[in-house]
């Protein structure tokens, strides 16, 4: 690329490409792209990934879940399955909380901790609370 | 529906002439293959008393008595109950189901002694209470009641008028964090120096309990459900004088020592309103019993709270354990009867 110029009119330059986006269109297309007719569409200032996925999520509070219940391993707990029917009084549920909140580093308000009944609840409130951490 | 499992079942008793005084259900052989036993009426508690029923599961053995538990609930009962998850919580579950039907049944509010017929219904906050039907003339009477259970233990509270909240816990139960690291989580500050001031970790995790069902029974007392009073928004405090004697046993008939709760946001004040009893249950089992103060005693005293116990197995047999070394007051003020 030139050098920049002093003057106070600076010429448009092309701007570096991020990589692999522009490259795929380039090739694609057969011939380089004009930057003054197409600007890469870079993603928005404030990235919006989603942090954790939803069947892991349910899979690690599972984990917490029968840590905390004492159950065996191959304990079938899923998505649905209530705390209360696992055997969870509201000692264990607040404990499975704690538990949470250290495997996902997030902080849970009490009255939250205690609306939660099922499984897919503590992953739902756990995805809440970790997308307003990232974003 | 799904059968509970066989169990062994109870030898046949034979009956005998003589009432038996551990036994209200004289002359009654154990045989279940017929219908329940007809429950016998109790009268119902004075305005100033306090009845706990409660129901050891591992003496309840027979699966045909089981069954028929499970036949006094409606369906949508019976369906939870055998939403549990293993033998033991559906049978606790069942055993909490029946002891709350059978006992309020037996007081006989409406004149007849059915469990089957009683109507349960959650007031907003999601607290259990008993729909009366509501006859020509038929004042529903003021009877509060509430229920806990761990899977060793199911427990039932009534009072007259009263609101009442219940917990029970295993005496040995083990938090699985640090329980300082938990009580600065959720407790209040002042629990927690007081968990603090504790070097035996034993004798501290007994306190820990102790709170934890205080501060339980409190809640369920109050009926509004969780999340309008979370842990760390009120103090349950024992006065100096019996810091003491909460750790240790008293005599069984009579204890004294105060148990107050009071709300962070009127530190001043510690709230009058509630009473509270801590008893210790067949040596294994804490069970914390918040009231409604009714009547004080002159200058803002509260009169003790006036405690009949009965251990029972629904339709089978009551007996009378006030006073006993089956119940130990071990905080608050609280007379046996």
């Amino acid at each position: 690329m030139a050098a920049a110029s002093t003057s106070s009119f600076i010429p448009l330059k092309p701007r570096p490409t991020p990589r692999g986006l522009s490259t795929i269109a380039v090739l694609k297309l057969g011939a380089p792209l004009s930057f003054s007719f197409r600007r890469p569409v870079l993603a928005p200032a404030r990235l919006r990934i989603s942090c954790v996925a939803k069947p892991e999520t349910v899979e690690k509070v599972a984990k917490v879940v029968k840590k905390q219940l004492a159950l065996p391993a191959e304990t079938l707990v899923t998505g649905d399955s209530k705390f209360a029917a696992l055997g969870a009084d509201s000692l264990d549920t607040v404990e499975i909380v704690m538990g949470l909140e250290e495997e996902f580093d997030i902080s849970v308000e009490e009255d939250s901790a205690q609306s939660i009944a099922t499984v897919q609840d503590a992953a739902d409130l756990i995805e809440e609370l970790v997308r307003k951490k990232c974003a | 529906h799904r059968r509970l499992p066989a169990v062994i079942p109870t030898p046949p008793v034979s009956a005998s002439p003589f009432p038996n005084p551990k036994s209200q259900y004289c002359c009654l052989s154990r045989n279940f293959s017929a219908a329940l036993t007809p429950l016998l009426p109790v009268q119902l508690p004075s305005r100033m008393e306090t009845h706990l029923w409660y129901v050891v599961p591992d003496e309840v053995k027979s699966a045909p008595l089981l069954s028929k538990y499970m036949e006094l609930l409606p369906q949508s009962e019976r369906d939870h109950v055998l939403g549990f998850r293993g033998d033991q919580l559906q049978k606790s579950a069942l055993l909490a189901r029946t002891l709350v039907r059978t006992t309020i049944a037996r007081y006989q509010v409406d004149g007849h002694l059915d469990p089957r017929s009683l109507r349960f219904k959650r007031n907003i906050h999601g607290k259990p209470e008993v729909e009366w039907e509501t006859k020509d003339g038929f004042c529903p009477p003021p009877l509060q009641f509430n229920i806990s259970h761990t899977s060793s233990l199911v427990a039932c509270g009534v009072t007259m008028n009263s609101l009442i909240g219940i917990d029970v816990e295993e005496k040995r139960r083990r938090t699985k964090n640090n329980i300082l690291a938990f009580a600065k989580r959720y407790f209040t500050a002042h629990e927690v120096e007081h968990l603090n001031a504790i070097p035996d970790s034993e004798l501290q995790q007994q306190e820990f309990i102790k709170l934890w069902t205080l501060k339980e029974a409190y809640v369920k007392a109050l009926g509004k459900g969780f999340s309008s009073s979370p842990f760390n928004t009120f103090t349950i405090r024992v006065n100096t004088a019996a810091q003491e004697s909460f750790c240790l046993v008293k005599a069984r008939k009579e204890a004294s020592s105060g148990i107050a709760v009071e709300t962070l946001d009127s530190p001043q004040n510690l709230t009058n309103n509630w009473q509270f009893a801590l008893l210790e249950l067949m040596g294994s089992h804490y069970v914390a019993i918040c009231l409604e103060r009714q009547e004080t005693g002159g200058a803002g005293k509260a009169f003790p709270i006036k405690l009949t116990a009965r251990k029972t197995i629904p339709s089978v047999e009551d007996e009378l354990v006030s006073g006993t070394n089956a119940v130990v007051t071990i905080g608050g003020s609280v007379t046996q009867f």
